[in-house]
């Protein structure tokens, strides 16, 4: 075995006592914050699920909202959570909302993860990358614009509807 | 074909999606976990279930790149020898068959001293209790490591090419 393995392991296992560190950390913090939270479940109000996030509070960057709602799977029943990036168009005042399930191969994409392209969507599988309002950007595997959300305002809180995919750029 | 919300299980489906975009999908993941039969099954089975949500969770995220594979599991009395020598196997068949990169994730201690007799990376973590939990703070915590866990995974894939 050759030396190179060697220090390629150790590195890991540093970077592995980072994690272990990051999850005591992480075991207080969402207890509190639950406990102060008051937890929206999913209500019905149509096909729109309901989230935590309040529509007065989103800005121009995009933020990731979570929602969960439940889903017959063959024979049982379970909890689906999906994830959206939502943030308020500067320019049209509109809200707008994303999948992030990578047009590619449906990695999850992040928001300004990749140095070298900040404010953009990013892919890790592959590298995709789509700028802010979910367009492709060509040249990078993605061929299809992220999907967008349908949403709706009920009681100050966002609602988000069911994925649809967009036009081709 | 359109894929909703895409996946790559152990399922004829997704491994047919595997076949179709083989080159991209370059990284192989296995569960690790052992089994106990008597005293200390509660805490063998709180082990298999923070794993099986970890590993689905990050299937989750990394859909287009890897193939989560049916955990290797072992008797936890078992001779190491014996289970180390079945994992090996495994690996052997798992790059003959085109995977670049193969993640190991355990949360069983005994494998840290055996991390440099596979060459796939070994990823240990230790095992939270999650029976206390509510299902929107198990997932809270999942995530956090998946996050934790992709930071590793993209220095991987970048070093490995
Ligand atoms: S899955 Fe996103 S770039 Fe390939």
């Amino acid at each position: 075995m050759s030396k190179e393995r060697v220090s390629r392991r150790q590195f890991l296992s540093y970077t592995l006592t980072g994690v272990g560190g990051f999850m005591a950390a992480g075991m207080l913090m969402p207890m509190v914050r639950f406990a102060v939270d008051p937890v929206l479940k999913a209500e019905a109000g149509g096909d729109f699920i309901a989230t935590k996030q309040k529509v007065s509070e989103l800005t121009a960057e995009p933020v990731r909202v979570d929602f969960t709602f439940k889903q017959k799977d063959a024979w049982y029943e379970s909890e689906v959570t999906n994830t959206a990036w939502v943030y308020r168009d500067d320019k049209t005042d509109k809200i707008v909302a994303l999948s992030p399930v990578c047009k590619h191969l449906g990695c999850t994409v992040n928001w300004n993860t990749d140095k070298e392209h900040p404010n953009q969507f990013f892919c890790p599988c592959h590298y995709g990358r789509y700028t802010k309002d979910g367009t492709n950007v060509k040249g990078t595997p993605p061929l299809a614009p992220l999907d967008e959300y349908p949403f709706k305002e009920k009681d100050g809180y966002l609602y988000l509807g069911k994925a649809k995919p967009r036009k081709g750029a | 074909m359109q894929k909703v919300g895409g996946k790559m299980k152990w399922i004829p489906q997704d491994v047919e999606t595997y076949l179709n975009a083989k080159e991209y999908v370059d990284t192989a993941v296995i569960p690790i976990y052992s089994v106990s039969v008597g005293g200390d099954m509660k805490q063998s089975a709180a082990m298999a279930e923070f794993i099986t949500l970890l590993t689905s969770h990050l299937e989750r995220q990394f859909t287009g790149r890897l193939l989560l594979f049916p955990p290797f599991t072992y008797l936890k009395v078992e001779k190491t020898e014996k289970v180390l020598g079945d994992l090996q196997i495994w690996e052997e068949n798992i790059v003959n068959s085109e995977f670049k990169h193969i993640f190991y994730i355990t949360t069983e201690i005994e494998w840290r001293t055996h991390e440099n007799e596979v060459d796939g990376s070994l990823i240990w973590l230790p095992s939270l209790p999650l029976e206390q939990m509510s299902d929107s703070q198990k997932m809270e915590m999942i995530d956090s490591q998946v996050k934790q866990l992709l930071i590793l995974f993209t220095q991987k894939w970048h070093e490995n090419g």
